[in-house]
């Protein structure tokens, strides 16, 4: 079998991660050694993990893909003890047997980052309520979308999705149908949030390797403009088919925002992103510590907002803790078992180099993300990219020349992971968030089925399609 | 026997043990949601719940729940749609939409839904 796609199947049966570290090229470093930066300024060697090793990973892939749909009684009591049990399996063969703590330590500081931001967007937000007394129409219905595709950059797809859900579910309470929150999952919760690191976790994770805050916009705005409205001028044409029944009352037009404090919770969550040492180099490293000032200011305003939060709008907004819990607990496990999935995965692309085109990286990252969680597929093969140049992961200038450089990869990859996100209830955290509170409303959703082959596959496939022979063919 | 009219003016609770349910009135129940389950199915299947109405009681079974109190937060309720028994169930101005919210040592708080939360009947 070629060795390009065998590389391939690695990287689909493997997927996920945020890497800490790539390996060093062959030429400078043994086969069986992998380099470990410290500080992004130098770095130690350490043995390469046994690619046993990977089991815990794609066990845990395969686990929350199947778990929710095929044994969800199981998985909804169980996951936190599976995802912390093959997370330990890996720590422990690092810290035992490979004596590489360093990995671990990077491994930890990445994945405080990662949840200070969600759960601070999470509780923030969920303080915070929109109440829209507008009678729906196809033209307002786009409207609230694209507004949520462009807040979601500023609050993330997260905290645009709790925001909106409700007041979009309302004002087409006469008309509601499924693919209007079929829509608003397309939109809000996943390709809005393509332009900063904040719109999306896989962005997020990209910026703490070194990639520049405003990398993004810069060079994906052009893509995600016409993607969106192309998305946006087909669900006019099926919104305006939905002809409205009677109203069930008289609408006063009135807009009415609640939570305004939270607003300023959310100002301080966008600040803190940018305190970090590798951007303000007054902010101190706090290393060896995994929470840095950032991570602390961020889980500052989490307790802040829980216990300042109007009870009434938490009632309104039917708050529950649950979703940003489960994601606290997944990503422990999945943060700890992509460690040496992301070493091999480096490794095989640093030696495969030129075979792998911009193409291959476009719909590899954009199917694993559809059927994986987008983040650690995504710096999978951010890892990835990066080998195929004989860059570090592990080492901003490296990342930084890589972004300048060879920034096509780097776009499709951010692109590909962002939109994709979208195929399926599983692709991106906030698309289960929307899903639940639809359902806790009593609206029947499709089945994971049939969100792929109603709406994903007629809908979304022909329009990456076209961003690919585009931008990347 | 109060109906389900009475019950709601009165503040009247009703009870709960485990994935069990009672409603102090007599009802014909069209719809339940409770977490993200939507249920609709009372026929004898072992999915969702069952319902007994007796004469002085309505009761519900959860099946996939072993203990509401548990596993419920203090912030979810449990929705229904429903229709006072003997009342014309085809008329949609006899159809109610209640919330219950799960209390200690048993209490069922039972509410009319607030036009501000989302319930779709």
């Amino acid at each position: 079998m070629n060795k390009n796609i065998l590389f391939f199947i690695l990287l689909t049966i493997v997927s996920l991660s945020t890497v800490n570290y790539t390996f060093a090229q062959e030429s400078t470093h043994s086969k069986n050694n992998i380099a470990v930066s410290e500080n992004n300024t130098h770095t130690v060697e350490h043995e390469l993990p046994n690619t046993v090793m990977v089991i815990p990973f794609i066990i845990l892939l395969v686990m929350i893909a199947t778990g929710p749909i095929l044994y969800p009684h199981f998985w909804e009591h169980q996951y936190p003890k599976v995802s912390v049990l093959l997370g330990t399996i890996v720590v422990i063969y690092y810290a035992f047997f490979l004596h590489n703590t360093t990995s671990l330590l990077h491994t930890a500081a990445e994945y405080f980052s990662f949840i200070a931001l969600l759960a601070s967007l999470f509780f923030a937000s969920g303080g915070i309520m929109i109440k829209v007394d507008k009678k729906a129409t196809p033209i307002l219905n786009v409207g609230i979308l694209l507004f949520g595709a462009i807040i979601a950059n500023l609050i993330g797809t997260t905290g645009a999705s709790m925001l909106l859900i409700r007041p979009f579910i309302k004002i087409n309470q006469d008309r509601i149908k499924p693919y209007l929150i079929v829509f608003f999952i397309f939109i809000v919760s996943n390709i809005g949030g393509a332009l900063t690191p904040i719109g999306d976790p896989p962005l997020f994770l990209g910026f703490l390797r070194g990639i520049d805050f405003f990398w993004f916009i810069e060079h994906i705005w052009y893509i995600w403009l016409p993607t969106l409205t192309l998305i946006l001028i087909i669900f006019y044409f099926i919104d305006s088919r939905n002809r409205d029944i009677k109203a069930s009352k008289e609408y006063t037009g009135k807009i009415e925002f609640k939570g305004a404090k939270n607003l300023i919770y959310l100002a301080i969550i966008l600040v803190a992103v940018f305190i970090d040492p590798n951007v303000m180099s007054w902010v101190p490293n706090l290393a060896p510590s995994p929470i840095g000032l950032r991570e602390i200011i961020q889980f500052s305003v989490v307790i802040l907002a829980m216990k300042t939060s109007d009870i009434e709008i938490l009632k309104y907004n039917e708050f529950n803790a649950e979703p940003i819990k489960e994601v606290a607990y997944l990503f422990i496990g999945i943060f700890a078992t992509m460690i040496p999935a992301l070493q091999l995965i480096s490794h095989e692309a640093n030696v495969l180099g030129d075979k792998l085109t911009v193409g291959m990286f476009f719909w590899s990252t954009g199917l694993l993300s559809g059927v994986l969680d987008n983040a650690p597929t995504y710096l999978n093969f951010l890892s990835a990219a990066l080998g195929k140049f004989g860059f570090d992961i592990n080492i901003a200038t490296d990342v930084k020349e890589f972004m300048n450089v060879d920034y096509i990869f780097l776009q499709a990859i951010s692109v590909a992971a962002v939109f994709f996100g979208a195929m399926t209830y599983i692709g991106n955290g906030p698309n289960f968030m929307v899903k639940s509170i639809v359902e806790r409303a009593g609206i029947e959703m499709p089945s994971f089925f049939a969100y792929v082959y109603k709406y994903s596959l007629p809908i979304l496939i022909p329009v990456f399609v076209l961003v690919w022979l585009v931008f990347y063919f | 026997m109060k109906n389900i009219k009475e019950v709601l003016a009165e503040n009247i609770s009703g009870l709960h043990y485990g994935n069990r349910i009672l409603l102090p009135f007599k009802a014909e129940i069209l719809k339940i949601v409770i977490g993200t389950h939507i249920i609709t199915d009372f026929s004898k299947n072992i999915d969702g719940a069952s319902i007994r109405v007796t004469d002085f009681y309505t009761e519900i079974y959860f099946y996939e729940y072993k203990n509401l109190e548990e596993q419920l937060t203090k912030y979810e309720v449990i929705k229904l749609a429903l229709v006072q028994q003997g009342e014309d169930i085809f008329n949609f101005d006899n159809h109610f939409a209640i919330e219950l919210k799960i209390e200690s040592k048993h209490k069922l708080l039972i509410e009319p839904i607030p036009t501000d939360l989302l319930f779709f009947e």
